[in-house]
């Protein structure tokens, strides 16, 4: 297994070192799946990066119409207004990140300023939506905290906030004529002082200062409850769902053509002699190939996956499935790898040969345009491609729902074309050197 | 060390090796000759178990045939073509085949420094190979086959194409080797390797072995005759004689010598006895 091992390393490092080979296994995947993935988007580029929402205003006063404006003003967040029903609904197919809930009794709690319960507020949201949840939580923490500067900077506001205060306090039963004689007192000095500030220039930072202190103290201005929305899918939340699966298989047949080219590479430039020299068995020289290719197949979807996921917030329904797709695929192109070797008896003709072959299963299985845009006769011809298999695979475990047999009876078509083809390959390759 | 019995094979027909029988002593240079095409390199390939032969047997010491993997530990190759990665420094070329052979940890570290450093090639092993020369290349194929501490070598052509200089300092590596007790069959189709490294020689053309000896039974047997060229004030004289001093004795009593020069049988004249042909027609 050393050997083998050694074999993998070795290949895997001269790939690393060929800038042509690893343009096809890595970027022209990654190129490919951003390109198609912007036409389909329609976006030209274009997007914003901002968190799409669904906002709901059941309160529906003067003050939460306020807040619901501040939200829709906010640059980070793209908002649409709708009822409850549709907002959920929204969130649980993906086309919304989330949605948030302005509830009943929202303007009057607002409006109680270091004091008294929080304000509460309904988020709706995927659980696995952790990073834009946190972001979501942070940008309406701040927009309120914002509001509620206005409001205490706002003269005449916080005179009228002061005349509420004054009469729930004189209609309080348990009060004493001592306590009232001081808060009325108090009142007519902040109401005056206020009044003063209209005049005046107001000084903001005073007041900053005392909210910063009454946060300090413990006090929390809003609260929100959490409803967890698990995503159902009924089909691709976005174009890169569907260009990444594609892009990865691209660079599976990057990599397969690759190294069933080196393989052939080995015999031209009689390198193969030195390994048939060695004291290994055949079986040990093609394994050790055909792990190099497994090994960079699979580093090439992480990698791919790994930018779909971070840039274009692509979310597979299940990891161990992808994870399943993924090696199944490897080791179905891996197997291709060692067919495409026994094509052509030279590098050139191997690769032309190769490129031919893996364009024309890429054609109809789908690697080019998806397979559900395509005339039924040509979809049933596409079965006979592995691309179409690695493809739905693929897809069934980011967005097509696949169950478990489902995703079992692709994984193992994969494996079974892979073994075929690797078989044959092994069988029919000619060894001698050139 | 190594032992072809009676080997025969042909590719679609046409005969490559035709009963060939070899045997190489431990610590023996042993030299194939022949014209390109003449069956050297099949003979290799049968040797170090690339080929099965069609008939006869290939045994490395009392082990047995090339053709089991743990019987080519004994064996290194510095195969005819460059053999080499290119993408690769040789410092990594000769680790990978280092380990292919089994070698590990310090000793295999141990060992390709020792490799490097025998052919001269040590200040360079952090270089890519596609950055060499042509002699360096060759050089770094000689490294390779002998990074495993093998007690038989298969060197095929081990100069083709390289320098001078570069070609000395392999004639020295395969003496050097031989000092240790190394094994070594040697293809070449330049007889003046043959005759300055070879213990033995066997000369072979269009598959078959024509003759195999020393290099002085050789030439004795098959070599012909001394030749002695004498210039007169008249004409020029080409003797061929076993006795070219006393020829030359007779020359100078008998006519006005001018200019004279010997030239002895050499491995070029005993391929041209045995095959009516110059070694590199």
């Amino acid at each position: 297994m050393k050997e083998v091992i050694a074999l993998a390393k070795k290949d895997f490092k001269l790939l690393m070192r060929d800038k042509t080979g690893f343009f096809f296994v890595l970027f022209f995947p990654l190129i490919f799946a951003l390109f198609f993935g912007l036409i389909f988007s329609g976006s030209g580029g274009g997007s914003s990066g901002a968190i799409p929402i669904v906002l709901v205003d059941l309160d529906s006063t003067e003050a939460s119409q306020d807040f619901a404006g501040l939200i829709e003003d906010t640059k980070g967040l793209k908002v649409e207004r709708t009822d409850l029903v549709q907002a959920r609904s929204l969130v649980q197919r993906g086309k919304r990140s989330a949605y948030l809930v302005l509830p009943e009794g929202f303007g009057e709690t607002s409006s109680n300023l270091f004091w008294g319960e929080p304000t509460h507020l309904e988020i709706g949201v995927d659980p696995a939506r952790k990073a834009e949840t946190a972001m979501l939580e942070g940008m309406l923490t701040g927009l309120f905290m914002e509001n509620m500067m206005k409001g205490l900077t706002d003269p005449q506001g916080m005179s009228d906030r002061i005349k509420g205060w004054r009469s729930q306090i004189e209609s309080a039963p348990d009060s004493t004529q001592e306590e009232l004689g001081f808060m009325d007192k108090f009142f007519v000095e902040l109401d005056t002082f206020m009044h003063e500030l209209e005049t005046a220039e107001t000084d903001t930072a005073v007041l900053s200062d005392s909210a910063a202190a009454s946060e300090a103290s413990g006090w929390q201005p809003l609260s929100f409850e959490k409803t967890d929305i698990s995503i159902k899918r009924d089909g691709p939340k976005n174009p890169f769902e569907i260009t990444f699966p594609q892009s990865i298989v691209w660079g599976l047949i990057g990599c397969a053509a690759s190294f069933g080219i080196s393989l052939v590479v080995e015999r031209t430039r009689g390198t193969l002699i030195r390994l048939r020299v060695a004291p290994l068995q055949k079986w040990q020289i093609l394994a050790g190939k055909a792990l190099a290719c497994f090994i960079t197949t699979i580093i090439v979807a992480a990698m791919l996956f790994l930018f779909a996921v971070i840039v274009f917030g692509v979310r597979p329904d299940s990891l161990a499935m992808l994870a399943m797709a993924v090696i199944s695929a490897g080791i179905c192109f891996a197997g291709i790898m060692m067919l495409l070797a026994v094509l052509g008896k030279t590098e050139a003709s191997a690769g032309g040969i190769g490129w031919a072959v893996l364009l024309i299963m890429a054609m109809t299985g789908g690697g080019m345009i998806p397979v559900f845009f395509m005339p039924s006769w040509m979809q049933t011809l596409g079965s006979l491609s592995p691309v179409k298999w690695a493809i739905l695979a693929l897809e069934g475990a980011v967005w097509r729902g696949f169950t478990f047999d489902l995703m079992l009876l692709h994984c193992g078509i994969l494996v079974l074309i892979g073994l075929v083809c690797f078989t044959i390959g092994a069988k029919v390759f000619n060894w001698t050197a050139e | 060390m190594l032992k072809l019995s009676n080997v025969h094979k042909s590719f679609n027909g046409t005969v490559a090796v035709d009963d060939c029988t070899i045997t190489i002593q431990s610590g023996e240079v042993f030299g194939l000759l022949g014209p390109n095409g003449a069956g050297k390199t099949t003979t290799v390939n049968l040797a170090i178990g690339l080929l099965k032969p069609d008939q006869g047997s290939v045994y490395i010491g009392e082990d047995g045939s090339p053709a089991q993997p743990n019987i080519r530990k004994k064996i290194g190759v510095a195969p005819q073509a460059l053999s080499l990665y290119e993408e690769l420094t040789g410092t990594e070329n000769l680790i990978f085949f280092g380990k292919l052979q089994g070698l590990s940890g310090k000793h295999l570290h141990e060992r390709v420094e020792w490799a490097l450093d025998f052919v001269s090639l040590k200040t360079r092993g952090k270089d890519l190979v596609k950055e060499y020369s042509g002699g360096m290349k060759r050089r770094l194929n000689l490294a390779i086959a002998i990074v495993h501490d093998p007690p038989l070598l298969l060197l095929d052509e081990p100069t083709v194409g390289v320098d001078p200089q570069s070609r000395n300092a392999i004639f020295d590596n395969i003496l050097a080797l031989r000092a240790e007790g190394r094994s070594i069959l040697f293809t070449t189709h330049y007889m003046e390797e043959a005759q300055r490294l070879c213990d033995r020689v066997g000369i072979m053309d269009q598959g078959k072995m024509l003759a195999l000896d020393s290099v002085d039974n050789l030439i004795k047997a098959h070599g012909g005759k001394d030749l002695v060229i004498a210039e007169t004030a008249t004409e020029e004289l080409k003797i061929e004689t076993d006795d070219p001093i006393a020829e030359l004795e007779r020359l100078k009593k008998n006519t006005d010598l001018h200019r004279f020069r010997v030239e002895r049988p050499n491995l070029e004249s005993v391929f041209l006895n045995l095959t009516g042909r110059q070694l590199r027609d």
